[in-house]
């Protein structure tokens, strides 16, 4: 544990650990391009260059091990010149296009510009080297090398973190430039981390390119739901718009965030997002829809059953919980999940596709109820003959659905979900809208916050059952998602 | 026609990476081996490699085009390059230059219609005591003059000075 | 000081391994076997020898970072990849005398304890490479290199390898990723090679001059070699001289001799007509020095380094009167932005910054403003990079405008060179 000092300031870095690091523990901030946490020290931006006492040259604080007695100066005069010139050299050839950059309001070149030179170009612009400008590479990314500074970050992270491979810086000197082969498709699973990766404007998301500029962007930390995983993010949104989800690097789950779920913003603003209830294929509005799906489960009420679901949040499996013993009074009921838990492709994508099978564990374990197997035998057998379910969970139940013709009633936020099954559908806020709790495989309890609101009539599912309880003829006094955890005894 | 790796190289290969406690650091000596088949290195060839030596192409892509004596397309049969380097520079070199694009009738980087004489300039080939310099594919013509240039195209084109590659 | 004393380095009739062998060749291989690996590096240490590829680190201190206790294979590896402008000393002796190189590095093996040795030729040299190739092959048929060498138990392979066009090759941790089949650029140190190096193995990379002169070194002694040249400067040197002297090529002479001795009994004086300008004493990366500067020095790591230059590789290159100091520098900066390996930001967009305020002001669009630009930008590369190669563009990029400021200003004032000035533009 070496003890020293940086900027006259006394700290005990860990052993092993850089400059960069023990000035971090401090809250001193070291400008760089180059160094990410999460991938091999390159060393090669010359940012972070700092002033160590009795040592002749400055030294890079990224690779630099911190050492007993260490005399380090980071607002030095000397290393304020050092940075002041490599941002000039990272200057000259860039084409200064910021007014039609994505990146423009968080760009290491800008930000760093800013608070770091100030400094008049002396570089006249018809000398500067030019290179490919954007193209597009793979589903994900628009790279644009006249934008890049060659801080190698994104080869780091093909071959480090995805293994990869397929970037490399080609040539050399000033007309060296990242690609990879032609034809190929930059197109592993984790792509769009690149983008994040970037400090400047080279790699741009393509799905993100010219959608808002970031300083409009609100940000909500929240969960990801794509899988059992269950990564925590950030959701940017601006306007009731979800524009982008980026990764909120943690040391339990994740640093990185896989394409696929970066994408599940999508579903909130999609074209088949539903607003109303679907009886078959008809579209009607939510009172009409429950009053019919009310009928149909009054009808069958003693053959009534409710089936949770591993892609919904504790709050709101619940609610169904409290429906199936309060309402319908029933002991056909199912919160029996399980799915193989763990990373399958070594970096963050779990074999498990739902995001709380461990959630909807949780309320089995308080409120009892049937063994999958035995939900699925009677609706077989025509002891069920009504489930309520979530659109997706009814999957776990479509052989035994088909064999006995069972009337099935989901919840759904878009059509895309509803499986054709379905008697009746009736919508609810998705994630992104209301707030709800998830148990990843791990363990760890993790809450979705609402980032935006949903579209009018459209209500939380535990608002829908608590409607759908009113139409049986029962109240369950659900005005929150906490609501529907009261009287329920989780161990 | 998709490139194929001959059994012979593959025999050569194999020595090669031998030297190494790992094969990956035959690549560049490898690469080498299949220019001096082909006059370049192909594309085809690149992907051919990588797979043998178990690389990422890109990994193959970025050494052909780092190093300064990879081709990545054919040259003419005489490849010439004119050393520019300082000692060179002052011994002549650009004058030497000059006489040879006027000779061949092309300009740096250019091939002369007949596929003979490729023309290139490169940057010190340690021979400065020797300046100016010129190297025709792997020999070197040292102590240059006006006469000795146009002797040694001469000979080129009419074949009288067998190269070693 | 003895300036025509035998050479150690340079003989005539050692070409070939009988030449060799008669001369006496694979003698000293033979004693230092007989020797403890630690005793044939304190005799290199007591040489003086230092490393010849320019840095000038004394051999022996660099042999004893290898760590005694490692396990694992260690990497004995010589630098043959003369790059350096001006520079082809290395090339003389691989040619004339190439079985000194392989013995000294057999002894060099021996003593740090590497069972491989791997010559980094330049490749360019390919008729040089050839010649190494057999000359090691025929080493090896005759038990110099191999398995149990001399009977001595000692197992030693050489393997010579080809660079790929890559002046960078010369800096030696840039070596050792070409070496492993990378692209050459330099690694960030520390770690230094002698603790992970070649495959993340203690290394060695020593320069051919260098582990040439070891042979004479255990053989005569390092007090035998210590005692040559001139003070922390011991043994020989090949200096090899380029520009308009008449008598280029390389000399072996002791370290210490005065430079104006050197140019005048050794490389004939310049030629009929020219005026000595300035000099680069050292390889192109190193301070010119005026002709004034060069007349009063002598050529050695302390001397050159007082007067503001460096020993470097021993490549001399004379400059004289007709020369624009202006075009040299553009030439020179185009050269080092040529061979950037592009890792490092300043030298990366410095060598081609200074590229082009050259042109401007070689082709006469050039201000005062510039030259200023072109003075700062240098100061901004130097010392700021992983490896030297943006201080060898900076240090001549200072040294010539400081010193011949006056072209400079003319350049940018519209006129061109100096009236004399007849080079090439």
């Amino acid at each position: 544990m070496p003890k020293l000092t940086i900027d006259g300031k006394a700290v005990e870095a860990a052993k092993g650990a850089t400059l960069l690091e023990a000035a971090q523990q401090l809250g001193v901030y070291i400008p760089r391009y180059c160094y990410h946490p999460k991938l091999s020290v390159s060393g090669n931006c010359r940012m972070c260059l700092v002033e160590v006492e009795k040592t002749s040259k400055l030294v890079t604080a990224c690779s630099t091990e911190a050492a007993e007695g260490m005399s380090v100066r980071t607002d030095s005069e000397k290393v304020k010149a050092a940075r002041r010139d490599v941002l000039e050299f990272l200057l000259i050839n860039h084409p200064l296009d910021c007014p039609i950059c994505d990146q423009a309001g968080e760009c290491g070149l800008q930000d760093y510009y800013m608070e770091y030179s100030l400094k008049k170009s002396r570089f006249p612009q018809g000398d500067k080297v030019t290179r490919q400008k954007r193209r597009a590479l793979g589903p994900h990314l628009v790279l644009d090398n006249e934008r890049c500074v060659l801080c190698t970050r994104c080869v780091r992270f093909c071959s480090e973190v995805t293994k990869t491979s397929e970037l490399e810086v080609m040539e050399r000197a000033d007309h060296s430039f990242i690609d990879l082969k032609e034809g190929k498709s930059l197109d592993n699973d984790y792509s769009l981390n690149i983008a994040d990766l970037c400090p400047v404007g080279a790699w741009t998301s393509r799905d993100f390119r010219f959608k808002s500029r970031v300083w409009f962007l609100k940000k909500t930390p929240t969960v990801c739901l794509g899988c059992a995983t269950g990564c925590l993010i950030e959701a940017h949104h601006n306007e009731n718009t979800v524009y982008r989800l980026v990764p909120r690097p943690n040391a339990e789950t994740n640093t990185w965030l896989c394409d696929r779920g970066r994408m599940t913003y999508k579903a909130v603003q999609a074209g088949d997002r539903l607003a109303k209830g679907v009886i078959k294929n008809g579209l009607i509005d939510l009172e009409p829809a429950l009053r019919e799906a009310a009928t149909r489960i009054d009808e069958q009420h003693a053959a009534a059953a409710v089936l949770g679901s591993p892609w919904l949040s504790i709050e709101d499996n619940a609610a169904l919980a409290r429906l199936a013993a309060e309402a319908l009074k029933t002991e056909n009921f199912c919160f029996d999940f399980s799915a193989e838990q763990g990373i399958k492709d070594g970096i963050l994508v779990n074999k498990d596709p739902a995001p709380n099978t461990a959630g909807a564990g949780l309320v089995k374990a308080a409120c009892g109820g049937l063994s999958l197997e035995e939900f699925s035998r009677r609706i077989a057998d025509k002891r069920i003959k009504v489930v309520i379910t979530e659109a997706r969970a009814a999957a776990f139940i479509k052989d035994a659905l088909k064999a006995s013709g069972a009337r099935l009633i989901v919840f759904a936020v878009n059509r895309a979900e509803i499986p054709p099954e379905a008697y009746a559908t009736l919508p609810y806020a998705s994630y992104f809208e209301t707030p709800g709790t998830f148990v990843n495989y791990q363990g760890l309890k993790r809450r979705a916050e609402p980032a935006v609101e949903a579209k009018e009539g459209v209500k939380p599912l535990w608002a829908v059952v608590n409607k759908l309880a009113v139409y049986s003829g029962t109240s369950l006094r659900l005005d929150s998602a906490e609501d529907a955890l009261k009287g329920i005894n989780f161990r | 026609m998709p490139f194929k790796l001959t059994e012979e190289f593959k025999a050569k290969a194999a020595h090669i990476c031998a030297r190494y406690p790992r094969k990956d650091a035959a690549l560049i000596p490898l690469l080498q081996e299949l220019q001096g088949q082909a006059g370049f290195v192909a594309e085809e060839a690149m992907d051919a490699l990588a797979q043998y030596l178990e690389l990422p192409y890109a990994r193959v892509k970025g050494v052909v085009t780092f190093y300064t004596m990879f081709n990545r397309a054919p040259l003419g049969k005489y490849h010439l390059q004119v050393c520019r380097n300082i000692s060179c520079h002052m011994a002549g070199a650009p004058a030497l230059l000059g006489r040879l694009k006027e000779k061949l009738g092309i300009a740096e980087g250019e091939t002369t219609k007949d596929g003979l004489f490729t023309l290139s300039t490169v940057e010190c080939l340690g021979a400065c005591g020797t300046a100016p310099v010129l190297q025709a594919n792997e020999d070197y013509f040292e102590n240059l003059t006006p006469e000795k240039l146009d002797a040694l195209i001469d000979d080129l084109k009419h074949g009288k000075h067998p190269l070693k590659r | 000081m003895i300036l025509n004393m035998e050479s150690i380095l340079l003989k005539d009739n050692v070409e070939c391994l009988e030449g060799y062998f008669a001369a006496g060749g694979y003698k000293p291989l033979k004693k230092a076997l007989a020797l403890k690996p630690s005793e044939v590096t304190d005799e290199v240490k007591k040489s003086n020898l230092r490393g010849r590829g320019g840095a000038g680190f004394p051999t022996g201190l660099k042999w004893s970072f290898i760590p005694k206790d490692a396990p694992g294979p260690r990497y004995l590896v010589c630098n043959a990849d003369e790059g350096e402008p001006g520079t082809f000393k290395d090339r003389e002796l691989l040619l004339k005398n190439p079985h000194a190189l392989i013995e000294g590095m057999a002894i060099a093996g021996y003593a740090i304890g590497a069972a491989h040795g791997y010559i980094y030729i330049r490749g360019e040299f390919a008729a040089e490479a050839a010649l190494l190739e057999r000359a090691v092959a025929d080493a090896r048929a005759k038990g110099f290199i191999g398995r149990n060498i001399l009977g001595s138990g000692f197992n030693f392979e050489l393997f010579v390898h080809r660079g790929a066009g890559a002046y960078i090759c010369g800096e030696e941790t840039a070596l050792l990723e070409s070496l492993e089949g990378f692209k050459g650029q330099p690694r960030l140190k520390p770690p230094f090679p002698a603790v992970k190096g070649l495959f993340g193995s203690p290394t060695v990379i020593n320069n051919v001059e260098t582990l040439a002169a070891v042979p004479s070194i255990i053989e005569k002694g390092g007090d035998w070699y210590a005692a040559i040249g001139a003070g922390k400067s011991a043994g020989t040197k090949l200096f090899c001289v380029s520009g308009p002297v008449n008598k280029p090529g390389v000399y072996e002479l002791p370290l210490g001799v005065p430079f104006r001795t050197f140019l005048e009994n050794n490389c004939g004086g310049l030629k009929a007509g020219k005026k000595l300008k300035a000099v680069i004493p050292g390889g192109s990366s190193t301070p010119v020095l005026t002709a004034a500067e060069a007349l009063a020095v002598n050529l050695d790591y302390e001397s050159l380094a007082a007067a503001g230059s460096m020993l470097g590789s021993g490549a001399v290159i004379i400059i004289d009167e007709s020369q624009c100091m202006v075009k040299l520098l553009q030439v020179l900066a185009r050269f080092y932005h040529h061979e950037s390996c592009g890792q490092c930001t300043p030298c990366r967009e410095g060598c081609g910054w200074i590229e082009k305020l050259l042109n401007r002001l070689e082709d006469g669009r050039g201000t005062v403003k510039d030259l200023d630009t072109l003075y700062s930008v240098a100061e901004a590369m130097l010392g700021r990079t992983i490896c030297p190669l943006a201080d060898a563009m900076a240090m001549p990029v200072m040294s010539f405008v400081k010193k011949f400021r006056s072209e400079f200003e003319a350049h940018a004032a519209g006129k061109c060179c100096p009236p004399d000035a007849a080079g090439e533009h």
